[in-house]
This record gives C-alpha cells, structure tokens and sequence, in this order.
C-alpha cells in the first residue's frame, strides 16, 4: 500500500494515458487528413522523447536511438492515415512502428558489421555461392565414395577440413592449434575445398 | 492444423524488439499464418507498447527535455505514403515446377531475392534466399520421399512449413507450424505425403551433420544449406 497519496489523486493518474491516447487519435487524424504540422508536432512532443527513452535503454546508443525515433515519426507523418483508433491506442500503433524500424535496423547493421568477416561466420562457405549449381551432386555418389575421396586430399588440407566440418572448429581456432596464419587455414580449406569439387566432377 | 507456434517469451522478444533479425522474421511469418498467435501478439503490442511509452513512462525532466533540432522540420517535408491498402496488395508467391505456393507477407520482400531451385540429393530442391548476414536461409521443397540426412546444428535453424506436411523423427509438422532446432537436436526432416513439403528455414550457423559417415557430407554442407 502506498503512503501518502490520497484516493481521489491515484484516480487521476489511472486515467490520464486513456485521455492522452484520445487526444494523440484526434492529432493523427488531422494529420492524416489535413498534412497539419501543428498537430503532428503535438504528437512528436509527446512520443518523440518516450520513444528515445526506451530505444537508449534497448541499443545503448544515442545517434541509432535518435535515428529510430527519426525513422518511426517519419512514418507516423507519412502514413497516418493507416492508423485505425478502432483498432488500437495511438501508443501501441506506434511502437508497433518502432519495433519494425528496430528488426530494419537490425538487419542492416549486421550487414554493416565488419569486425566479424563473415569468413570467420561460414567458413569459404560464402565464397562458393556461385558453386551449387555447377557442381552435380546426386545419387549415383554414395556417403562411402565421399569418405573415400576426403583421404585422398593432401594431409594438410584434410586436417583443416576435418577441423571444421567435423570438429566444429572455427578458423581462428586451427590456426591456433597448428600455430600458422588464418590466412594459412584460409587458403588450404579453400585448396581441400576445390580439390574435392574437382574429385566430384571427375566421377560424373 | 497448427500445433507448433513460437513459445510465449519468444513472442514477447518479439514484440519488444529484442530477438534477432532472423527469428523476428520467422515469427513474423508464422503469425501471418497463425490467427491464435496474431491474437496473441496483438494483445501483447497493446499492452506492451501501451507501457513503454505511457504517460510516466519518462519521468526524468532531462529526458522529456531532448532537442531534437530540425528532426520535425525534416519529417513535416516528407511527402505522404501513396494510400496502398495493405489488404489489397497481391500475396507473395514462389513457382517451382510450375507449382505456385503462397507466401506469408513477411517473406514478400524476399522473393526477389530468391535464386533458381537447384535439385539435391534425396528428392530434395533448394532455392536460396540471400538474407545478407542475418544468416543462410532457403527454401526448401521435399518430394515424397525426400530426405535430410540426419544433422545436428551449430547455431538456430528456424523453419516454417509453408505448404504440405513432414516428419522429422521427432515429431510430425503441418502448414504453419513454427519449428526451432539448435545444437541439441538432432533431426532428419523428412516428407511422406503426395504433395510433399515446402518450408522456409533459416540458419545462423552451417549444419553439422552428425550420423556415421554422413560426417563427411559436412564439407558439403553449403551445397545444401549455404
Ligand atoms: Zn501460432
């Protein structure tokens, strides 16, 4: 029980985000009829800080918070006549908004993200995109003759291979173990790689 | 019948934003398949949303407080969106074999970026979908018959049946299910039904395939699932 605050105030405050969501439904409407800044700058006023607020809390970066609170105002500006006060509070469709621009912003800052080479993720993986097509592989190649050919790769190159497809090893952590350079483990898993294509190819 | 749908703390990673990329995209899908989940995420987006940017959401007078410079300014000179009702755009769709199969709306956006059906192993097509570094995603369709063999997986394989039915020795799946594998499952998907099985599935690490000699498939993981 909370001291101190006296009935009639706690009533109050229980009501006031339900006045809040039908005076921000009656803005946005006019935004969407009338492309009324005034407005909008009403709904900005009261969304645009929240909105900040619990986007620093989530990213932990000012510039990307603001870039949110930017990208999300911008569409309630520019599609306010999709917001449907039958359907919901003017906070729930805005945040809804909010939420998507986040997974947007997801997406592309991982696109962005250098520091893990996606090398490093999928292993030469990525740079035989272009391969699946050309190599056939299909029944006729039995589990067994694939066995074969990997002991018919060079020491060094089998040793990588079976480091990371069998032991789930990253490329960092072979060429800790070896002692030689990422750029070692590189070019031999890509060497195994193509060798075993080559093998492939040869038994069509 | 659905029977299989994301959990409740997923939804609500969902809803607040906090999942990756991936699985936010995956759950997206199955709630555009699934009325028991849009039920669901909508009373969550209500309650959530309603919360996080309620009146004392912010009481810190600095917060309340922020200038925001020219951002209004900026936002008033934008034009407004053309007046597309969503209802009214086309649903997403993906041809194989001149088979055409709907596609929840979450994954229309990445149709364009869906290349050929490459015939696999096993009564098995793939096309892949380029996702960027979000993770290796694909389609994947399974002739009756068709057969994975037995993998394990590194990271989160998330799938979602868009058409037919499989089994996976684990359980049996129908359209719209919501399926999550990580390191401790082991599964080989496969379907039995005339229609067979198209699915979307999305990796953020490769397989690793685990039965006996299959082991030495895993350099050719990226030939299945790149
Ligand atoms: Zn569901």
């Amino acid at each position: 029980m909370l001291v101190g605050i006296p009935l009639e105030a706690k009533r109050t405050e229980a009501s006031k985000p339900k006045e809040c969501a039908k005076e921000m439904s009656a803005y946005l409407q006019t935004v969407a009829e009338d492309r009324c800044k005034m407005s909008f700058s009403k709904v900005f006023g009261y969304f645009a800080p929240r909105l900040r607020s619990y986007a620093l809390k989530q990213i932990g970066n000012e510039a990307l918070a603001m870039e949110l609170v930017q990208d999300t105002m911008s569409n309630v500006w520019q599609k306010a006549h999709l917001f449907n006060a039958e359907k919901g509070s003017p906070s729930t469709w805005i945040f809804t908004i909010a939420r998507n621009i986040r997974f947007d912003m997801l997406r592309k800052q991982q696109n962005r993200k250098e520091d893990i080479c996606s090398d490093d993720l999928w292993p030469v993986l990525c740079e035989h995109t272009a391969d699946a097509n050309e190599v056939s592989l299909d029944e006729q190649i039995t589990l067994e003759q694939v066995g074969g050919l990997f002991d018919e790769l060079p020491e060094k190159q089998r040793v990588v291979l079976e480091g990371i497809y069998i032991e789930g090893k990253s490329q960092q952590e072979i060429a800790d173990e070896l002692s030689i350079p990422l750029g070692t483990v590189k070019s031999r898993t890509r060497l195994a790689l193509n060798r075993l294509k080559e093998m492939l190819k040869d038994h069509d | 019948m659905i029977n299989f749908h994301p959990t409740q703390e997923q939804l609500v990673d969902f809803v607040e934003g906090n999942c990756s990329a991936a699985l936010a995209l995956v759950v997206s899908a199955h709630i555009d398949m699934c009325p028991k989940c849009q039920k669901q995420t909508s009373i969550l987006q209500a309650s959530i949303g309603n919360q996080a940017l309620s009146i004392d959401s912010v009481t810190d007078g600095a917060d309340l407080n922020v200038n925001f410079g020219s951002m209004i300014a900026e936002i008033t000179s934008l034009p407004a969106a053309e007046q597309i009702s969503v209802s009214k755009r086309e649903a997403p769709t993906i041809e194989l074999d001149g088979r055409k199969f709907t596609l929840p709306r979450a994954l229309g956006r990445y149709v364009e970026n869906t290349g050929s059906w490459s015939h696999l192993l096993g009564n098995l097509w793939q096309a892949p979908v380029d996702m960027g570094e979000i993770g290796k995603a694909n389609f994947i369709y399974m002739q009756k018959g068709g057969r994975v063999p037995e993998h394990t997986h590194r990271g989160n394989e998330m799938t979602l049946v868009i058409d037919g039915e499989f089994s996976d020795g684990v359980s049996d799946y129908d359209t719209g299910d919501f399926i999550l594998m990580n390191e401790n499952h082991v599964h080989a998907p496969h379907s039995e039904v005339n229609e067979g099985c198209l699915v979307f599935s999305i990796v953020d690490a490769p397989l690793h395939f685990t039965s006996g000699i299959a082991r030495l498939l895993n350099p050719f993981s990226h030939l299945f699932f790149k």
